[in-house]
């Protein structure tokens, strides 16, 4: 009976974004006579940070401080359509969406700060809250003047819209189902490798590190991508070695009837968690990213169960690979002992938690 | 009875053995504890009874009758945060939030009894909270930083100063 180390390794794509048929994201922004910027989505931040990210993104769109912007997600009365925070979509979606707004505005403030100028709009450009003539950047003008000058000279006011929404593919080929358009706007990859110990007698596995590596298109807001994956490592940790609702399905027996009995991964069980972002652009996000959310997740389990089988030799292949689970297959992968004609199978490693007791096999061949 | 939160006298009317979780938010609204698990399982009810964490879902108010009650709005104000509300903004270390009141009482009561930045150690003293999001490594950044005596310029967090420049409009 001994601790066994292993290390495992498991490789995963995922698509993010539902973009496939439908769900809008919208978003409008107006700018305040002073140049401050009032953001409407309706996208929720779960925590994920969509605020932070969305506002990054108009700040940077426009071409002013991100200070400068008030994000307003607070009630769908006033915010326009979103339909919601799911699916890894928040960023990939409706920040496409908060970018298409920014460009909107960025163009009427450019047309507006051309007149006061008198310079062409395609001349200006924006940089830090201020409209500058390229090569000539002591002709400008502040966006609070263009503001300004948009409320109190002009009558208007300085407004964008933006919407993303995959379009609705048409099945072209109904034979085979072949439709008009790509399944999905982008693919994620990501991969984990996790150490763990395995006790060959209590069956019970430690992780002892999780080395993450992500692809999140861009990585708008590094801190709040670390963020993601590193909860998801915690929750890919739970689902590859505790977490079950239903651990004898489809008997419902067992099922947990109070949190207590939910085994969610706490401080103690933490690995050393190493997280490595990759950025591989893609094609339909807001300067080219993905999601995170969803995926953050999904390559723990597999990595851990590679982990198991270098450690003790022998594949787990329901999840979460609970202390039982590998002894079940320690158990059916030991050879069985023989004295004489009597067979006895390895009565220390053979355990029945449902039944009375341990079970001890004699078989006589 | 009388109990003193966040230094501020109140005369309880809830009945003596209503959880004091219930008569923090209920009676009194204060809703910086959670009602989580209510079984003493997750730690998002902890407040702080004459400064040590305790669970206040399986608490009953006359047991603490006299006591001195502190949950997060007695930490700092908005202007004026405790380190801990700054470590933890810094460090970003909430996501949804929900575990955090408990989170941010413990890794206080932590620190004011000579808690050190050692990984292990804030580990053991904050082992009985469960956090779903964060994955607990930003949090253990944040009590580590509080232990070390960190200071943060509190206009910025961490995510504030890791901004990616994304070059605007090409």
């Amino acid at each position: 009976m001994a601790v066994h180390k292993g290390r495992g390794f498991a490789a995963i794509e995922y698509p993010t974004g539902m973009n496939q048929n439908g769900d809008p994201s919208q978003a409008w922004i107006k700018v305040k006579p002073d140049g401050r910027i009032d953001v409407f989505a309706g996208t929720s931040d779960i925590g994920n940070g969509s605020k932070t990210i969305q506002s990054q993104i108009v700040a940077e769109t426009i071409g002013v401080p991100y200070e400068w912007i008030t994000y307003d997600n607070s009630n769908t009365d006033s915010s326009p359509v979103c339909t919601g925070t799911f699916a890894s979509r928040a960023t990939f979606v409706a920040g496409k969406a908060a970018e298409k707004a920014a460009l909107a505005v960025r163009a009427r403030i450019l047309e507006i700060a051309g007149k006061e100028l008198e310079i062409d709009p395609a001349d200006l450009e924006i940089v830090d809250g201020e409209v500058l003539a390229k090569g000539a950047p002591q002709k400008k003008i502040s966006v609070s003047d263009v503001a300004a000058a948009a409320t109190w000279t002009y009558g208007e006011l300085i407004t964008g819209t933006g919407a993303q929404l995959k379009p609705y593919a048409s099945i072209v080929e109904p034979e085979t189902g072949k439709v008009d358009l790509s399944p999905h706007s982008a693919i994620s990859y990501a991969s984990c490798a996790a150490e763990v110990e395995v006790d060959d007698e209590t069956g019970i596995i430690t992780v002892l590190r999780l080395w993450q590596c992500y692809d999140v298109g861009k990585s708008i807001n590094p801190t709040l991508v670390e963020g993601q994956i590193e909860g998801g490592a915690m929750q890919g940790l739970g689902l590859g070695i505790l977490e079950n609702c239903y651990p004898y399905y489809p008997s419902v027996e067992h099922r947990g009837g109070e949190f207590g009995s939910y085994l969610t991964p706490g401080m103690e069980d933490m690995p050393q968690i190493d997280t490595i972002i990759i950025e591989n652009p893609s094609a339909d996000g807001p300067y080219g990213a993905k999601g995170i959310g969803e995926m953050a997740n999904n390559a723990q389990p597999p990595a851990i169960a590679s982990a198991v089988f270098d450690a003790v030799g022998v594949w787990v292949t329901e999840l979460p690979i609970t202390p039982e689970r590998v002894l079940r297959a320690l158990e059916a992968n030991a050879e069985p002992r023989r004295i004489g004609k009597l067979v006895i199978f390895d009565e220390e490693l053979s355990i029945n938690t449902v039944g009375n007791g341990p079970v001890k096999l004699e078989v006589l061949v | 009875m009388n109990l003193s939160v966040n230094g501020v006298p109140h005369n309880i009317e809830s009945a003596p053995l209503t959880s004091l979780l219930d008569v923090l938010r209920e009676e009194l609204q204060i809703t910086s504890a959670k009602a989580g698990c209510e079984q003493g399982g997750c730690g998002a009810c902890t407040v702080l009874i004459d400064g040590e964490p305790q669970r206040s879902c399986l608490t009953p108010v006359v047991a603490v009758e006299g006591a001195e009650i502190t949950t997060v709005e007695g930490l700092g104000t908005p202007n004026d945060l405790a380190p801990v509300q700054q470590a933890f903004t810094h460090h970003y270390a909430a996501q949804c939030g929900f575990c955090t009141s408990g989170m941010m009482l413990a890794a206080h009561a932590y620190v004011e009894h000579g808690g050190t930045e050692d990984r292990e150690a804030i580990q053991d003293a904050l082992g009985g909270h469960v956090c779903r999001c964060t994955g607990y490594v930003k949090i253990i950044d944040a009590v580590a930083a509080v232990a070390r005596g960190d200071s943060f310029d509190a206009t910025l967090t961490a995510a504030g100063t890791r901004m990616t420049n994304l070059g605007g409009v090409a």
